[in-house]
């Protein structure tokens, strides 16, 4: 009987160890720093938050983009600059992950693999560093790169690598660094797309550039819990809030329609009737072009 | 005797922890695998649901902002111990249904839906498994060429 007691003793606290097991001290230790007061964290609920950096943080569809356009590939829009061992702070290597990740989505879906590993070396260091660096799986994706026949696999664990990262941070009270990974995602998807309007005007690109407002408003939401935070936060709080400025006369109009549903090869195609227009003039292109620009380059300026 | 099933018990639950994430992730990742020679992997939905006590919504539900001039495709993958089949529908931000994998008339369930977007915004996605049946699976999204 007392054997009988034990054992379930023990099943019921390892099931509760393990519950908890992410936030147990001495598994992984956080900088005191990277704490979010409670007041701040309680603004937006954690499934709010969770339902915005899903939908936001994607770094392949602005580079599956130029890809479809068959946009040449070129390598001056990377952020080459970056150097991994010079950032200083959480916020600075958060952000870069960030950007870095978008880089390695522009790389990957033009299969310029060989060419990632120095992005991928870099992610893999920041990654360390901000203790997250169990999530990324660096050898199979180095593995993938170098094998250019599986670009889907390598898709699959480069984003599954970054959900991973997003959704450890949120969980564990370091939703601001979260916040920074996901705005450093976007800006350098911003970027890559406005560069190449530059240099190559597409009205399905421009389009996509203008229709960037739908969610620019999410994006501040995300990070407006930690505007006050310090000087840095306060900082790209503003340089958001500017971008979000330029976009406020672009228009985006509807038109109505029914889906259309076929089926093939076993599936089912469904094409859209309804459609969305963008009302953006050239002078507000290029002033969007000219912010992201500049922004973007202050933001991969090495400490 | 005590010490012998204490050590099986954790060997047992710790072999249990790891596997089953590991189950997790190479089913997610063989349903994205097989989403089509032409499908790029873009996101999933990993959905675990309870028998419903009454049917009516789709109980899983997530935004996802779709872009104009992409075609997506939405895979439903169920693992082998689910009751029902997973099924989804989409809406708009006016709330109409756009999409279903779900043929309502006939009862065709779709493995897979490809969808032209020609409206950017903001949809919602909702999971579920058929007769809301308890089951675990994945909704996995690809970009098609």
């Amino acid at each position: 009987m007392k054997e009988r007691v034990l054992l379930l003793f023990i099943i019921v606290f390892i099931c509760f160890a393990c519950r908890n097991s992410s936030n147990k001290k001495g598994e992984f230790v956080f900088p005191e720093a990277d704490s979010v007061p409670v007041s701040e964290a309680e603004k937006l609920s954690p499934e709010a938050i969770a339902d915005i950096s899903k939908n936001i943080a994607s770094p392949v569809e602005i580079a599956n983009l130029l890809h479809m356009l068959e946009v040449p590939f070129s390598q001056n829009y990377l952020a080459t600059s970056i150097d991994a061992n010079k950032q200083s702070t959480n916020f600075d290597k958060a952000l870069k992950l960030g950007i870095l990740g978008a880089d390695l989505g522009y790389l990957n879906m033009y299969e310029k693999t060989s060419s990632s590993l120095d992005v991928l070396s870099s992610i893999r260091k920041i990654a360390e560093d901000i203790k997250v660096g169990q999530f990324f799986d660096f050898e199979s994706i180095k593995r993938l790169s170098m094998n250019k026949t599986n670009l889907d696999s390598l898709l699959f664990i480069s984003i599954n690598s970054y959900t991973q990262i997003d959704n450890y941070l949120r969980s564990n009270d370091r939703g601001q660094l979260s916040a920074l990974m996901i705005i450093g995602v976007w800006i350098e998807g911003q970027y890559l797309a406005t560069q190449v309007v530059s240099q190559f005007p597409d009205k399905i690109l421009s389009d996509r550039i203008g229709e960037q407002k739908i969610i620019l408003n999410d994006l501040l939401l995300l990070v407006s819990p930690y505007c006050n935070r310090d000087l840095k936060f306060t900082e790209l709080c503003k340089n958001l809030q500017n971008i979000k400025d330029k976009y406020r006369d672009i228009r985006i109009t509807y038109t109505q329609g029914d889906p259309v549903s076929v089926e093939k090869d076993g599936g089912l195609v469904i094409t859209q009737t309804e459609t969305s227009v963008v009302e953006m003039s050239k002078e507000q292109l290029e002033g969007i072009i000219e912010i992201t620009k500049n922004i973007r380059n202050r933001l991969i300026l090495n400490n | 005797m005590m010490k012998k099933n204490i050590i099986t018990l954790l060997f047992l639950l710790t072999f249990g922890f790891l596997s089953f994430g590991q189950a997790t992730d190479s089913f997610v990742s063989n349903c994205a695998m097989n989403a089509g020679v032409n499908a790029k992997y873009l996101k999933d939905f990993r959905i675990q649901l309870g028998k419903a006590a009454t049917q009516s919504e789709l109980r899983y539900k997530a935004n996802m902002s779709l872009w104009k001039n992409t075609k997506y495709r939405f895979s439903l993958c169920n693992t082998e111990g689910s009751q029902g089949q997973l099924i989804l529908n989409i809406k708009d931000d006016a709330n109409k249904v756009i999409l279903s994998s779900f043929d309502q008339k006939t009862g065709k369930i779709y493995s897979f839906v490809d969808f032209v977007c020609n409206k950017s915004g903001m949809y919602q996605l909702n999971y579920d498994f058929t007769n809301g049946q308890q089951g675990s699976g994945v909704g996995v999204v690809s970009l098609v060429k």
